[in-house]
């Protein structure tokens, strides 16, 4: 080891310290993305069901089947009232059967935006052709390369309907997702997935996917406030942007060997691939109505439809 | 009559793309023993405990477990992969890859769960090996949220609760405070008491005489530099200074610079009187 350098001093620096910290957009974007991963851990994380209504207390091949059948119809069914009745339908099993309906909102609440970003100028004329219901601007026609240009850019009925019945869908297949997921815990679920004849190869992988995410949020939010507490004044977007991305590279690189660990961890305690859990696996007369219920309101949906 | 569980005979190993991790490597322990692995930094004491495992096979050589070749097949297969699993716990240095479960009581249940004993008899041994550890209160948390010497206690009855004859315990002391390192000590103590064999990569040699009666040294060079009784490995600094586990330090006396091979190990003496103890 050699000798300690001159600039070493503690208490004084010979450099000076940046005049002011900028603010910009990517200053809050990181103060944001450090908001993010820590919400989605307390999501996420395992553990993280705390419902406990008779829909957690169900067969997990119940839940499963009953569940995913609706939301298999939900992708089906194309009109918009029972779209909206689907929706509602998952939202009042959530309520009926003691899920921390809160907590899921919490979850859904980027769902909407999200999903009206990605609908929206399925609404305009340019996508979808229809009667005008609002012009947005004149564009006066002509060419532009190899495209016509319409008179005006406008939001049709047909858009909106179009636009509707995507939102409606995406917004009821995710509560439908949602629920199930907060019936019970990752394992029950990939059990009652087993139960029901799914591959093992497939199983395994999911239920690797389930434990694997609450250690790489855990990792991401490690980088990220390793980072933090390092920065002292804004560097620019540039500079930035070449942080971020490196620090996308670390958590693949951390995951890849955090995933690998948890592997040997699971084969050292004799796992050869199947999910297996406490709980046991038997129908009973409720798990049956259950069933029975949901295969009701799927032959109602799809006769109103 | 043999009473090794392992034996290695001329075992190497490398990872892809990098040089040999373990170079030659023959030893044997026995049933009961505690074993050190001692070396420095990157001398492949993790990569020996995995491949003692059967997480990792050797590229060159061969390991016996249990009078079995120790082989990706044979792990496979009942009757001896169940039974070598059951038979040999693996503590991992990072707690973190070790704890993958929602809740203590989930962690503790994975290894029964996989050996298809009854419900009855998983819950009784969870309860039980909770009891042994006194960490009951710990049973419906989340393994995740604990402290570090928490996880390390649930991690280690992770493996207790199958009851195997084999623990392998990489750094088990790391990242523990004095009274978690000591509480850990005792409990290892005691197993091995119950005739558990103890395999412990280490680097601390302040702890050594409290983890092993044996010590296999690995060198920088990935062969084993040394094997044999705690006290001699310990007695002898060259062979300490030679694998880089101690430093050698210059100091002066008057005008003259003196440099020789330097360890910080605390020795201390202390009287019993009767009827008091307190330590």
């Amino acid at each position: 080891m050699g000798p300690l350098p001159d600039w070493m001093v503690i208490g004084r620096s010979e450099l000076p310290l940046p005049l002011q910290q900028r603010r910009g957009a990517w200053s809050l974007a990181r103060k944001g993305l450090g908001e993010i991963i820590g919400k989605a851990a307390i999501l996420l994380g395992p553990g993280v069901n705390d419902s406990h209504g008779w829909l957690t207390r169900l067969d997990a091949r119940a839940k499963v089947l009953g569940i995913l059948g609706l939301l298999l119809t939900t992708t089906w069914v194309r009109g918009i009232l029972t779209l909206l009745f689907s929706l509602c339908a998952a939202w009042a099993l959530a309520l009926i059967g003691g899920v921390n309906v809160r907590r899921m909102a919490l979850a859904l609440l980027a769902v909407p935006l999200f999903t009206l970003a990605l609908a929206a100028p399925a609404a305009l004329n340019l996508v979808t052709e229809g009667t005008p219901l609002w012009i947005l601007c004149h564009l006066g026609g002509g060419t532009w390369g190899p495209w016509h240009l319409p008179e005006y850019l406008a939001i049709t009925d047909r858009g909106v309907f179009v636009a509707m019945r995507f939102t409606l869908r995406s917004l009821a297949c995710v509560s439908f997702g949602a629920l199930l997921a907060a019936s019970g815990s990752p394992q029950d679920l990939l059990r009652g997935l087993r139960g029901l004849g799914v591959p093992a190869a497939f199983v395994m992988v999911a239920g690797m996917m389930a434990r694997y995410l609450s250690l790489l949020l855990e990792s991401a939010e490690q980088i990220h406030l390793a980072k933090l507490s390092r920065s002292i004044g804004g560097v620019g977007v540039r500079l930035e942007q070449g942080w971020a991305a490196a620090g996308i590279g670390e958590l693949y690189r951390r995951s890849r060997r955090l995933a690998e660990e948890v592997t040997e961890a699971m084969v050292s305690r004799g796992y050869t691939g199947e999910t297996r859990t406490m709980a046991a696996q038997r129908w009973c007369g409720r798990d049956i109505l259950f069933v029975s219920a949901c295969a009701a309101l799927v032959t109602f949906l799809l006769g109103i439809d | 009559m043999d009473d090794s569980i392992f034996r290695l005979e001329k075992v190497s190993f490398s990872y892809p793309g990098h040089g040999l991790s373990l170079r030659d490597v023959s030893f044997s322990a026995r049933r009961g023993e505690r074993l050190a692995i001692l070396g420095a930094n990157g001398t492949g004491k993790s990569t020996l405990l995995h491949l003692m495992d059967g997480l990792y096979f050797a590229h060159g050589g061969s390991i016996t477990a249990f009078g079995e070749l120790l082989s990706p097949e044979r792990l496979e297969r009942p009757p001896f992969g169940p039974r070598f699993r059951r038979e040999v716990g693996f503590l991992f240095q990072n707690s973190d890859a070790q704890l993958f479960c929602p809740s203590v009581e989930e962690e503790l249940a994975f290894g029964p769960l996989q050996m298809d004993w009854t419900k009855q008899e998983v819950l009784r041994r969870i309860s039980d090996t909770l009891d042994l550890l006194g960490i009951q209160s710990l049973r419906d948390r989340q393994p995740h949220n604990l402290s570090a010497g928490e996880k390390k206690k649930v991690a280690l009855a992770s493996l207790l609760v199958l009851s195997p004859s084999v623990l392998l315990l990489d750094e088990p002391t790391a990242g523990l405070d004095p009274r978690s390192q000591g509480n850990l000590l005792e409990l290892l103590d005691e197993l091995h008491g119950r005739g558990m064999t103890l395999v412990t990569a280490t680097h601390d040699l302040e702890l050594l005489p409290h983890l092993a009666d044996r010590v296999l040294v690995f060198g920088e060079d990935h062969r084993i530099a040394a094997d044999g009784p705690t006290a001699a490995v310990l007695d002898d600094a060259e062979l300490l200074l030679r694998v880089n586990l101690i430093h050698a330090h210059r100091h002066w006396h008057g005008g003259v610079a003196h440099s020789h091979p330097h360890q910080h190990i605390v020795t201390h003496g202390h009287d019993h009187i009767a009827g008091e103890h307190e330590h």
